[in-house]
């Protein structure tokens, strides 16, 4: 599957850069392509581009606060999980999807 | 119901995750210009100082602005850009009415609530490209703000001003009590809402004139990473070499105090390390609140150091947290060894 992500938290200096890298590697071992951009402190980094986001077979939120330019994944599946849910257990995640 | 608290909590954090850079500057640049001014009877004097006054004069004009941009990004999180402006002068009325930081919560999440609300009404199609740039910032800030002057504004100042009164009269005993509760919170889900409710306490406070809690906040902080950094170092054979190498990054994420470096102990044994590092950032956030530890900064660790009040004990308090943290998990896996697998790898 191809999988575009977001990930964000209050502080976006540690929780949000550990989930991206967290969906990416638990993402990788369950066969999916994942790419996933981060929106910390310093924005929005790694942008996911409009071809991502279309190509995407399902969009992933792992937020605990809200997406910026939200409106880029209209009429997508989104699956919105808070970022904890990432941090401790991705499998079950990528298993749900 | 569930669905609906975790929205609310979301659009607090965002206004959370936008107002951190207000509080650093601000904090940071108001301790500075303190710290270097000489002190007279009523507090630092800026007459002699004109590059210090700049500075302090600065971080003010950063503070003035922490609650609109709370309020307004709480607002917009909820309602999008038309959202911005109730919540934005929700927030400054929060200010003018002493409602602190907590009216300007509620301002945010009522001005997204109203602004959603008139976004619903049904208009006239000619009307419509009137709603964004006229009727809905008018409507609604006027519905916000007398609210927010006239209604819950003035409940929510009286709770201010009694929270502020009570935070001040505390005696030792209670004030170990507060320091001990916000050291739990802190270390207790490492990073996450709860760490981030004692947190947001803390820094809130600073900008109302109370360092204190910051100061016992900004202890415990550290206390999980270094305490459990530590312990890998004193005794390596009872750590794997994954817990060891992990223990190198905590060491260095609690010196610039990020707690979430203990995360990856306590995802992997949980029932022994949390209660660990909740009992060592209690222990280090109560010496710190006894001994009046003040922290300018909304962050905590060893690196804000240059903007603690009474250093010495905050090292202190640190210190004795991060000794009892790594002494007592490793006291805690030998007694209660061998280490019974946890259920999920």
């Amino acid at each position: 599957m191809k999988i575009v992500a977001v990930t964000a938290c209050p502080t976006g200096i540690a929780h949000t850069y550990m989930a991206a890298e967290k969906l990416s590697t638990v993402g990788r071992e369950f066969g999916h392509e994942v790419k996933v951009e981060t929106q910390g402190a310093m924005g929005i980094e790694s942008r996911l581009s409009a071809a991502d986001i279309a190509a995407a077979d399902v969009v992933v939120f792992a937020v605990d606060i809200a997406v910026e330019e939200e409106e880029r994944f209209a009429g997508k599946k989104i699956v919105r999980v808070p970022i904890h849910a990432v941090l401790k257990d991705a499998k079950k995640l990528f298993t749900s999807l | 119901m569930n669905k609906e608290f975790f929205q609310v909590k979301q659009h607090l954090l965002t206004g959370v995750s936008y107002v951190i850079p207000f509080i650093a500057s601000g904090g940071i640049l108001i301790a500075l210009a303190i710290a270097f001014a000489p002190m007279g009877d009523k507090g630092p004097i800026f007459d002699n100082t004109p590059i210090l006054k700049l500075i302090i004069d600065i971080g003010g004009s950063a503070f003035k602005l922490l609650l609109p941009v709370l309020a307004g990004y709480i607002s917009f999180s909820r309602a999008g850009k038309p959202g911005l402006v109730a919540g934005m002068v929700g927030g400054q009325i929060a200010a003018t009415v002493n409602a602190g930081f907590l009216g300007a919560l509620v301002a945010g999440l009522i001005a997204g609530w109203v602004v959603e609300l008139i976004k619903k009404l049904p208009v006239p199609s000619m009307v419509r490209p009137l709603m964004p740039i006229l009727i809905i910032p008018i409507l609604s800030t006027v519905i916000v703000g007398t609210l927010m002057l006239k209604v819950v504004g003035l409940p929510i100042a009286a709770l201010m001003v009694f929270l502020g009164e009570w935070l001040q009269s505390l005696g030792t005993s209670n004030a170990v009590m507060l320091g001990a509760l916000l050291g739990v919170m802190i270390a207790f889900d490492m990073g996450g809402p709860i760490n981030k409710a004692a947190f947001f306490f803390g820094s809130a406070m600073i900008s109302q004139g109370n360092p204190y809690i910051m100061g016992a906040v900004a202890a415990a902080i550290c206390v999980p990473p270094l305490g459990l950094g530590l312990a890998t170092k004193i005794s390596p054979k009872q750590w794997s070499e994954q817990d060891r190498e992990a223990g190198s990054a905590a060491l260095a994420m609690g010196m610039i105090g990020i707690t979430e470096g203990a995360i990856p102990f306590a995802a992997a044994d949980p029932l022994r390390v949390i209660p660990t590092i909740c009992i060592g950032s209690a222990l280090a956030s109560s010496i710190a609140m006894i001994f009046g530890v003040g922290d300018h900064a909304p962050h905590g660790g060893p690196i804000v150091l240059p903007v603690v009040d009474n250093r010495i004990m905050y090292v202190v308090a640190i210190l004795v947290g991060v000794a009892f943290t790594a002494i007592a998990i490793n006291v805690v896996k030998r007694v209660t060894a061998p280490a019974t697998e946890t259920p999920e790898a």
